[in-house]
């Protein structure tokens, strides 16, 4: 739509100006970026990782990791776009060589569905602390819980989660879906 | 299993894609079977859970290590060069030098005020004061430090907002010297409790904010010049912070 697409092609105007900015070493074009976007993928990689510590450790590497690599950014998609794929697969590379000292690897999640247990109280008619939620959110297999997160905490559409992560919109639809019902299971206390 | 049809019509409507058609077929359904309406309700209970959910800001560190590191692999217009990185280091060890000696006087100053209470407290029936004036004396000192510390937050806010200016090390130093401050004040706070009508006790606490104060200005003072890359005018600053 013409309308929509004039602030976004504005927008997308000041994030090249920001990163010709970066380019040439200005700090200040660099910190505007860290300003806006830091929030977001401080709390991906707190929920992915599991612990605040290692979430700083790691967003320092993503935005080292993003200044480096600024120069090959095109806007062919929004800056925050990119710098969440470029955080997921951080988080995704740290976890799986966390899992693989552990020994431990799941990634998404497959078809073996909790089904609609009709004789079952549900969650809604309590209330979840989010305290329970976060540690549910903790026990989801790393794929399913990157596109839970991004889709449910931080608000992304599945478009945008799909670029994030690199996989096709659908199987974000699917992961996400699945994610929640893992949830479902865990917070009613039947475990995974 | 006849739920199984419907499984798709709850996960677009717990997406909030689905189409009126569908809807209203799956609401029919729903009417009738309490284990997927359990299902759908709390398929929107987790998705309205966790929009709610709260994001964390990192600690204003991060960025400061993030400003250094980039200083230190040189992907930055100006990177300063290493005497100059020293030069400032040793600017903001003179600001430490002076606050630290202010603060030993301060604090002196305190020890021997408390051991001697204030003439008028050992007048009359030899008690230190009567209830209500020492709350009054409470109230008043409450209404100074409030003025303090709001100062203080804004000043600190604005440190943070700047910060990623000086580069890890120097940051470090000028935290530890913060770090010192605010033990004189936990300290003259102690003080004042079990002495609340001290006299020099009040103005050591007052003097060790106003130290605070005059720090965080000086810091963020300080990150303007080392943005400008002045290191003549972070020599002025630290000049005038020991003239304080």
């Amino acid at each position: 739509m013409p309308v929509a697409a004039e602030p976004v092609q504005a927008g997308r105007a000041q994030e090249m100006a920001l990163v010709e900015r970066c380019a040439r070493g200005d700090l200040a074009a660099f910190e505007e970026i860290y300003r806006a976007h830091s929030g977001k993928l401080y709390s991906l990689a707190c929920r992915m990782l599991g612990n605040p510590t290692d979430a700083e450790d790691l967003l320092q590497e993503i935005f080292l990791s993003a200044h480096r690599k600024l120069d090959g950014f095109r806007g062919d998609s929004a800056l925050g776009t990119w710098l969440y794929r470029l955080a997921t697969n951080h988080c995704l590379d740290y976890l799986r060589s966390r899992a693989a000292r552990s020994n431990q690897l799941t990634d998404t999640i497959g078809d073996e569905l909790p089904l609609p247990d009709a004789g079952s109280r549900g969650i809604a008619e309590r209330t979840v602390s989010k305290m329970d939620l976060e540690r549910a959110v903790a026990q989801l297999p790393e794929g399913a819980r990157a596109a839970f997160v991004l889709h449910d905490v931080q608000g992304l559409e599945h478009k945008e989660v799909a670029e994030a992560l690199g996989i096709a919109e659908g199987t974000s639809k699917s992961q996400v879906h699945k994610a929640r019902l893992r949830l479902r299971a865990l917070l009613s206390g039947k475990g995974a | 299993m006849y739920c199984n049809q419907y499984r798709e019509a709850i996960q677009e409507l717990a997406e909030g894609t689905i189409g009126p058609v569908r809807r209203a077929e799956l609401q029919t359904h729903l009417d009738q079977c309490d284990g997927c309406r359990t299902l759908a309700a709390d398929l929107r209970k987790i998705r309205e859970a966790a929009s709610a959910l709260d994001h964390p800001a990192p600690p204003a560190h991060v960025w400061m290590q993030i400003a250094g590191r980039l200083r230190q692999e040189g992907r930055l217009s100006a990177p300063p060069s290493q005497r100059r990185h020293y030069a400032l280091l040793a600017l903001a060890a003179a600001l430490v030098l002076s606050v630290g000696t202010s603060l030993w006087l301060v604090v002196s100053h305190r020890g021997i005020a408390t051991r001697a209470p204030i003439e008028s407290a050992a007048q009359g029936n030899g008690n230190v004061a009567t209830g209500d004036a020492v709350q009054s004396i409470t109230d008043d000192l409450k209404v100074a430090e409030q003025h303090y510390q709001s100062a203080i937050s804004k000043l600190e806010q604005a440190a943070k907002n700047n910060d990623g200016a000086i580069d890890p090390q120097t940051a470090a130093v000028l935290e530890k010297n913060l770090t010192v401050i605010d033990q004189a004040i936990a300290e003259s706070r102690t003080a004042l409790k079990s002495e609340p009508q001290s006299q020099p006790a009040r103005d050591s606490l007052f003097e060790a904010l106003r130290r605070k104060v005059t720090l965080l200005q000086d810091t963020i003072a300080l990150m303007n010049e080392m943005r400008k890359g002045n290191s003549a005018g972070a020599a002025q600053i630290v000049e005038g912070g020991n003239k304080s």
